[in-house]
């Protein structure tokens, strides 16, 4: 027994070890950071709460917050529905149905950054493949990057692109495991397709189609690749999320104090949706 | 009848437009790098009988920045591949004290969850103090620091794959082999281990995809030697306007590797992605 006891803390402790040193020490490093004005090259001197207190009269983090969380409200919603969609035709057979799962998962591997930077020769106003397309179709020309409200749309659809399939494989999976009595019984009571979906599948399904909402709320609010790479912000400020204000001010301005502090702000908010998130796992992992 | 074939109709229609979603942008970067820079702005999608099919730009990428990109293929290589194996070693023993072990001070499930709210640390939070700690240790623009990084960020990733993947091996084999005389580490190494094989291989194959598309970490830890393939590809500087036939070949070197990998293990894939939070059918 006593070899058990070993072995198990053995196991586990290098794992706990890496974490504690290189995930929560830096926290708090960053934690005391944030009540400092640290600049690269000059003395740091505590602060207190000021940098705290600033976000509140901060402009840019005011615009990067509204952005984010629009941004977030018009992907995750979009995402799931398109997702569920998805996930209910492959459920039906058609030919070649194992390649088009494997097609529709493949977005979600793709480098962000790449996508991003190809994107840019999609979204191309003079030119690229989108624009001569719709001016083939109905003799439009769309500013898809210059103007900020479809640099908006333009960052949703690669949002779209990339993560429907997180939440598709999320779905298939969950409507793959659903028990089969329930489907039988709303058969032989005579209920319509339309009915057995809304009655039967969506109730099942709810705590898989609120966990990958969650998980995708999540990623969302972190968003930061795609908008460097396809837009940097703009116009002007416009497309600035809220992680990608925290760059530039830590890594552009050398604000690293001010930065500190706003990425624990980020951390609180995230928190916050984690813990909801938690006592749903707190039943999958009952043992 | 008339009804069921029109049901038929519509799923393939469907079928059809969602495929063509999803696969429009590999089509449009792999033709377009094909393309001739007088053939790149006009509306011309299929190779061959719209337009002649060229290795010019694939050549020329070679010759002006061929040093730059293989510096960073060798970079992206050499950081997620030892990230991905540190992940699925470390991973691999904490996912199995959890999967067999009973812990008692904190139980199991708070162990499983400390771990998955990791996943939620916002990276930004990170990279600030990274920045400061990989400074003063003389680490910056160095593949060391992004696989310190990448190990830490996606080892609670790969921990709970394979806790799942060892809780799906019946506990009988080891007990049998324990019967036998071995001790709990030769059982591990002689039982359990052979049959994660595959779950082990997915493990590495997901963290590898992660790492290879990383860029936060990689953008602030490097800038020059040690830069990734996102860095360069987003640091690549335009000579007149945007270059279609660069962005397009760099983003199919940079979106190959782990696209075409993560094929092979979807069936993990929920179990990963979701780190146990909905049970996948297996």
């Amino acid at each position: 027994m006593s070899g058990e006891e070993r072995i198990k803390y053995l196991f586990l402790l290098p794992s706990v070890i890496m974490i504690l040193s290189f995930i929560i020490f830096p926290l708090i490093y960053s934690l005391y950071l944030s009540l400092t004005n640290w600049q690269i090259g000059r003395v740091p001197s505590l602060i207190g709460l000021s940098n705290y207190l600033k976000v509140f009269t901060d402009y840019r983090v005011h615009n990067s917050l509204t952005f984010t969380l629009l941004f977030t409200i018009f992907t995750v919603s979009i995402e799931t529905l398109f997702a569920l969609g998805v996930a209910i035709l492959s459920q039906q057979k058609f030919f070649g149905n194992r390649f088009f799962r494997v097609l529709f998962t493949a977005p979600f591997f793709t480098c962000p950054v790449a996508l991003s930077y190809l994107s840019i020769t999609i979204f191309y106003e003079e030119g690229g493949p989108l624009n001569n397309l719709l001016k083939l179709l109905f003799d439009i020309k769309v500013p898809w990057i210059s103007d900020p409200d479809y640099a908006f749309l333009s960052l949703c659809l690669v949002d779209i692109w990339q993560w429907t399939p997180f939440l598709y494989i999320i779905f298939l999976a969950g409507l793959e495991s659903l028990p089969k009595e329930p489907y039988e019984a709303a058969t032989i009571d005579g209920a319509s397709s339309f009915q057995i979906f809304r009655y039967v599948t969506i109730p099942l399904l709810a705590p898989v189609i609120i966990t990958g909402v969650l998980l995708k709320i999540i990623e969302s609010l972190k968003v930061f690749d795609i908008i460097y790479a396809l837009t940097g912000g703009g116009p002007g400020v416009s497309t600035e999320s809220y992680t990608m204000y925290i760059y530039k001010t830590g890594f552009r301005f050398f604000r690293l104090g001010y930065a500190a502090a706003l990425s624990f702000i980020l951390l609180i908010i995230l928190m916050i949706l984690f813990t909801i998130l938690a006592f749903r796992l707190r039943e999958v992992y009952y043992e | 009848m008339k009804k069921k074939i029109i049901k038929r109709l519509l799923i393939y229609l469907f079928v059809v437009l969602a495929s063509i979603w999803a696969a429009f942008p590999f089509y449009w970067a792999l033709t377009t790098s094909f393309k001739s820079k007088a053939d790149v702005f006009k509306p011309l999608f299929i190779p061959f009988i719209q337009f002649q099919p060229t290795l010019e730009n694939w050549l020329s990428e070679a010759m002006l920045r061929g040093e730059v990109i293989m510096l960073g293929l060798r970079n992206s290589l050499i950081a997620a591949c030892t990230s991905a194996v540190l992940c699925v070693i470390l991973g691999g023993m904490a996912g199995y004290a959890l999967a067999r072990f009973k812990f008692r001070r904190w139980k199991n499930r708070d162990i499983i969850i400390w771990f998955f709210s990791l996943r939620f640390l916002p990276p930004i939070a990170v990279a600030i103090p990274f920045f400061l700690i990989f400074m003063n240790m003389g680490l910056i623009d160095n593949v060391l620091s992004l696989i310190l990084s990448y190990t830490v960020f996606f080892m609670p990733f790969s921990t709970l794959v394979l806790r799942d993947i060892f809780k799906g091996i019946p506990r009988e084999l080891e007990e049998s082999a324990l019967v036998d005389g071995c001790n709990w580490f030769s059982a591990f190494r002689r039982i359990a281990l052979p049959l994660a094989a595959p779950g082990l291989i997915a493990a590495f194959i997901i963290c590898f995809a992660l790492a290879w598309n990383e860029f936060l970490f990689a953008l602030i830890l490097t800038y020059r030697n040690a830069t990734t393939i996102p860095v360069v590809i987003a640091g690549a500087e335009h000579s007149q306007g945007v270059d279609f036939w660069y962005i397009c070949t760099r983003s199919v070197i940079a979106i190959t590797p782990p696209v075409i990998l993560a094929t092979l293990v979807q069936k993990w894939l929920v179990s990963g992605l979701t780190l146990g939070a909905v049970r996948g059918a297996r």
